[in-house]
């Protein structure tokens, strides 16, 4: 893509003084109040998908509030950015074309305060009951401390669910607290006997303020910051931030640091998913079936630790490459465990789909529609089972990607099963391509040295769940404004309509199928 | 499919695991023994996550993997907490989940024991000063024992586990 097309795109409402292409080569299209309206309507027109949403206080010399408009249009590596100063702290929402808008849009209301007028629901979305009226974290006017919260919380102040009336329907809470060993959130279900009439979900338990307590701090200090919003993706995430700065600092990378990135990162996919599968098998009462992925699934953290010193290779991921290096013993342990990996992965794929039990279970059950995919920005292998070929490594390479192609399956049922299968395959090609890293492994340093210089890039990543935005504004050498969106974000919508129409007990099965982090959304 | 005949004719013989770790072994048959002196053969342990990043949940699920495989030694995570002996509390307490973790702490009938699990539930971590967290575990409950780690092991969390039972031995 180039300006002229950006340009075109937007039917010709912004001149070509205002489109500008940033550090992480996404276009930024300078847009006025006057001409929005109708350049969201040919931006609508045009099948450009929803991507990200996000505000920021005083960027670049603008004192008010900036909100960011990231699109993606389908087969094109560049994302599209409208900016759009604001000038008081009401304005118009985009509900109406962008109905996914509001997650986004009542996000930045409880960060900023800034009101959208037309929005389907004004809920505070992060800031559950007893924080104060009025508290908005992320303004400029807010250091970060301890507050004072609501001790009491009176009947009307509670959060509002959506009711389903008739004869016998009945209401389901479900959490925070989960009967299993899992992270809290609230699922709402209205029931009929088994049958689930409508599902709201009800996240951010876990809002920790990732956002706000990294503004401040240098870069450097910032990864582990990026490394803790969720553990399971911890190399997605700091990978994610430290190309940012890198693209905003031109650091070049050396070669080894990222070949051994991309090792680590298919390793997170590899371990994530042989957790989902062994959890859609255990959900199914099948613990026979499950066991032969949990196995695996622990050597692959003992690999890990053996690679970084961390199970979940925390601690390696730095600003300019890693923070030390790995040993080639340890490759050359995790290149005999892969070459064996296949076999036994095979032989635990085939216990569970002999089954019939559990293909009864897995199949038609928690459908995921292809209309919703596009709609609703659903990404990774929830999007890849419901018959939409998107992956950020093949669609926007970064890193090794640009050479090495991964081989992704695309199936058009969007049931359990098909997940299963998705995951599955996606766990042998990443197998491949580490073998593939190991042996064209180069030699040389991990790190580099680097200055930091100030400016603002967009970096996106697929991590195991999907695709994963990160933004981040350096200015006097300190992060401004870090805006984070990882896959679950998106993905949870997903579940309240795959669950129309199931029973209750396949609700378990379901939301491990889709396997969604409850931090990564909450941040 | 496997021959029916030849299973009653051949030994049975289970994958061998080459990973297999004397110390975990060690520490779990001593925690076996004393969970048999303290709790009666069956420790019920429940567990809460206040906001933590979601890797001690990961590590307390591979205490029930095949690897590592704790009900072995008594040790069973149990899905209400009325049914509960301990209460492993993982990540900085949330503003968001302060009332539901108290709620939880109010539900365990005594005798109960609170063990803080990871460097968020211990009060050090990276959250620790944000506005969203209030603190580590022991800012609203009593906490009997804090593992410390990012995430524990669970060959840490079971050692955690042994020194909590000295502790109940030893108030």
């Amino acid at each position: 893509m180039d300006k002229k097309e950006v340009i075109g795109l937007l039917d010709g409402n912004t001149s070509e003084g205002c489109v500008s292409e940033g550090c992480g080569g996404e276009f930024y299209a300078d847009v006025k109040e006057e001409n929005f309206k109708e350049i969201i309507n040919s931006i609508k027109s045009k099948s450009l998908i929803l991507v990200n949403l996000f505000c920021a206080e005083n960027f670049e010399g603008y004192f008010g509030f900036t909100l960011f408009y990231v699109f993606e249009k389908r087969g094109d590596r560049n994302f599209i950015i409208l900016k759009r100063r604001i000038e008081k702290d009401k304005t118009t929402s985009i509900c109406e074309d962008y109905p996914a808008a509001y997650w986004y849009e009542r996000e930045i209301t409880d960060g900023f305060g800034v009101s959208f007028r037309g929005i389907f629901d004004d809920q505070r979305l992060f800031l559950h009951e007893s924080y104060p009226a009025d508290f908005h974290p992320l303004q400029k006017s807010f250091t970060n401390r301890k507050i004072e919260v609501k001790k009491t919380i009176l009947p009307q102040e509670e959060y509002g669910f959506k009711n389903v009336f008739g004869e016998g329907v009945y209401q389901i809470p479900v959490g925070p607290v989960h009967a299993g060993i899992i992270e809290p959130g609230h699922f709402r279900f209205s029931v009929i006997g088994e049958l689930i009439l409508n599902l709201e979900v009800r996240m951010f338990y876990k809002h920790r303020g990732v956002e706000k307590i990294a503004e401040g701090k240098t870069p450097h200090e910032c990864v582990k910051i990026a490394e803790s919003i969720s553990g399971d993706e911890t190399i997605a995430n700091s990978a994610a931030f430290c190309s940012a700065v890198e693209k905003i600092s031109k650091i070049e990378v050396p070669e080894r640091a990222i070949y051994l990135r991309t090792v680590f990162l298919e390793m997170e996919r590899i371990y994530s998913h042989l957790g989902d599968l062994a959890g859609m098998t255990v959900d199914v009462a099948f613990p026979v079936g499950a066991s032969p992925f949990f196995i695996l699934r622990e050597e692959t953290f003992r690999h890990n630790d053996m690679l970084t010193g961390s199970r979940f290779m925390k601690g390696i991921m730095d600003v300019g490459g890693l923070k030390k290096d790995v040993s080639s013993e340890a490759l050359s342990n995790l290149s005999v465990f892969l070459n064996k990996f296949t076999k036994r992965f095979d032989e635990a794929l085939d216990i569970v789909r002999s089954s019939p039990s559990v293909l009864d279970r897995f199949e038609r059950t928690g459908v995921v529609k292809k209309e919703l995919v596009s709609t609703l920005n659903l990404t990774g292998p929830v999007a890849r089972a419901s018959e939409t070929a998107i992956d950020t490594r093949i669609d926007h390479p970064y890193g090794i990607y640009e050479k090495i192609k991964p081989s992704i399956k695309v199936m058009g049922e969007g049931d359990v099963k098909t997940r299963f299968e998705v995951k599955a395959s996606e766990i042998i090609d990443s197998a491949n391509i580490i073998q593939k890293l190991i042996n064209e492994m180069p030699g040389g340093s991990v790190n580099s040295k680097y200055k930091i210089s100030d400016g603002f890039s967009l970096s996106v990543l697929e991590s195991p769940r999907g695709q994963n935005v990160h933004w981040v504004y350096v200015k006097n050498g300190l992060v401004d404004r870090y805006k984070v969106r990882t896959p679950s974000f998106c993905n949870w919508r997903a579940i309240e309509h795959a669950v129309i129409g199931d029973i209750v007990p396949d609700f378990p099965l379901i939301n491990k199928s889709m396997n969604l982090s409850y931090a990564g959304t909450d941040l | 499919m496997i021959n029916q005949l030849l299973n009653i004719v051949k030994p049975k013989v289970t994958e061998d695991f080459k990973f297999r770790d004397t110390e975990f072994e060690e520490i779990g048959i001593q925690l076996k023994k004393e969970i048999a002196g303290i709790f009666g053969r069956s420790l019920a342990i429940r567990e809460v996550d206040s906001g933590s990043d979601n890797s001690p949940e990961i590590e307390l699920v591979n205490l029930t993997a095949p690897y590592y495989d704790v009900e072995r030694f008594g040790v069973s995570f149990v899905a209400s907490p009325r049914h509960a002996d301990v209460l492993i509390v993982t990540g900085a307490v949330t503003r968001n989940m302060e009332i539901a973790v108290k709620k939880t702490y109010d539900a365990t009938p005594e005798p109960k024991f609170v063990v803080a699990l990871g460097d968020d539930a211990c009060g050090t971590g990276v959250f620790k000063d944000s506005y969203a967290v209030v603190g580590g575990v022991d800012q609203i409950l009593h906490v009997d024992l804090k593992i410390p780690g990012n995430p524990p092991s669970p060959k840490d969390i079971l050692k955690g586990l042994l020194a909590l039972m000295e502790k109940i031995k030893n108030p």
